[in-house]
């Protein structure tokens, strides 16, 4: 087992400033995504094949009629159990050496199975034009900068934040970490609590949330799809042993036909075959 | 047709079957191909500089590709007192401010009463200016008041910006002093 490496979203240090938003276009070169003004200070919707981090700004009225404008950055959470990858029939989503999800662009073939079962509705799809023209469609989302991990840096978006409410690091460390947060604003936040949801066994984009996940719009319980788990755990499986048990028939059979059936079935034509 | 025998039938079959589950159960030729996700700015020089917006003052590290005259990147300089390689959204989009394609290139000149942008070159740009100070310096100036020698300008004032370096503030407050300007002023103390 390989140390996993996580990124950890502290929501109540976070200002709203969106340099991580920046840093994270200004490194991977994403192109701008312009967006209408839609009445809020949250410039996009959602993330997207070119926008790979973005802040939500919910307006939330706590107990005592306390409002709250809650900050949190968002990204690919970079679950343990990844419902990208498990799908993927191209093996272009997987696990890199940090414990994080990336794309292998050169393997993607654009199906959008990986956008239909994310639990959390971050990938995309992108259209790209090759030289000759020809439209192709690529999965595109956060790689936690992994071209900088290797070289020993941090996420762009990480090294950036001035208010430390992005912190890199090795999980357990980072979940120690979180928890003596937890403890620090649990007087100011006392809904506050971790993110870090076990129906994906864990992400490695995590959370300290000052209010509950429905509050963010966060899944309480996020999941693997039932279906992606049925057909890649179960019936694939089997069809892959089935195809193995037909192999094994053939093969059996013909040993068979070979050592036993040889003057009954074999012999005529054998004798005309030209091997 | 072909002419098959029944065991080269069963021979081609049992070696498609093995083919086919070869591929199917997990041997992939396009594993052994490595990931070429190159550094960035592996190739890149580096330069230190100064944000030029606010007053803060921040680091800023600055990656260029010199063959190709672009800036690869720019991020907060982690070795910088006062940032220690963090930055805000305006100063981490500061790379925009060499790669847009709206930056201005050239001085714009409007002339009083016109409202059209005329481009101009430096050096008519710097004579219309030291030729402005001139002017105004000698229309202003003041030599004596209530009987003490005063040698001041109060028409015209300086204001310093982010970007400037110590050395450089002392040479303007220097040439400022020496035009006979008291309104100095630099946006750092806002």
């Amino acid at each position: 087992m390989t140390t996993k490496y996580a990124k950890l979203v502290d929501t109540t240090r976070c200002n709203g400033c969106r340099a991580c938003m920046v840093a994270c276009k200004n490194w991977n070169d994403l192109p701008v995504d312009p967006e209408e003004f839609k009445g809020s200070y949250q410039s996009h919707d959602k993330c997207g094949a070119n926008t790979w981090n973005m802040l939500t700004f919910t307006e939330h009225v706590a107990e005592g009629n306390r409002f709250e404008w809650l900050f949190r950055h968002t990204a690919c959470f970079h679950c343990t159990d990844a419902a990208c990858v498990k799908v993927c029939p191209a093996d272009a989503m997987h696990f890199t050496e940090f414990g994080t999800v990336n794309t292998n662009y050169d393997k993607c073939i654009g199906c959008g199975y990986c956008v239909q079962n994310c639990p959390f509705g971050i990938v995309e799809l992108e259209t790209h034009t090759d030289e000759n023209g020809t439209e192709y469609e690529l999965a595109q989302k956060c790689v936690m900068c992994v071209d900088r991990l290797r070289e020993g840096d941090q996420p762009a978006c990480v090294e950036i934040c001035h208010m430390d409410a992005l912190i890199y690091g090795e999980k357990a460390d980072m979940e120690a970490l979180a928890e003596e947060r937890l403890a620090e604003i649990k007087e100011r936040f006392p809904n506050a609590n971790i993110y870090n949801p076990v129906g994906v066994e864990g992400t490695q984009t995590f959370y300290l949330l000052a209010e509950p996940p429905s509050v963010y719009g966060l899944p309480e319980n996020p999941r693997v799809p039932l279906s992606a788990t049925v057909w890649k755990d179960y019936a694939q499986p089997l069809g892959k042993a089935m195809l193995g048990v037909t192999t094994m028939a053939v093969i059996g059979g013909y040993i068979s036909n070979k050592l036993f059936n040889k003057d009954d079935h074999g012999a005529d034509e054998g004798e005309e075959s030209n091997e | 047709m072909f002419d098959l025998s029944r065991r080269q039938f069963l021979k081609l079959s049992g070696a498609t079957a093995a083919t086919v589950a070869v591929v199917e159960l997990g041997f992939n030729p396009n594993e052994a191909k490595a990931q070429a996700n190159e550094y960035k700015i592996a190739r890149a020089s580096t330069t230190p500089t100064i944000c030029p917006y606010c007053s803060v003052g921040c680091g800023i590290l600055v990656h260029v590709n010199e063959e190709k005259n672009d800036v690869l990147y720019t991020e907060g300089d982690p070795d910088h007192p006062i940032n220690k390689g963090s930055l805000c959204s305006k100063g981490t989009s500061i790379r925009q401010l060499y790669t847009s394609d709206r930056r201005v290139e050239k001085p714009l000149y409007r002339a009083p009463g016109s409202s059209e942008w005329v481009e101009k070159d430096w050096d008519w740009t710097l004579n219309k200016i030291a030729e402005k100070i001139k002017k105004t310096r000698d229309e202003s100036f003041v030599e004596r008041e209530n009987g003490i020698t005063v040698n001041r300008t109060e028409a015209i004032a300086s204001l310093g910006g982010a970007a400037l370096e110590n050395e450089e503030c002392y040479l303007i407050a220097k040439f400022m002093r020496g035009l006979g300007a008291t309104f100095i002023e630099h946006q750092a103390r806002i």
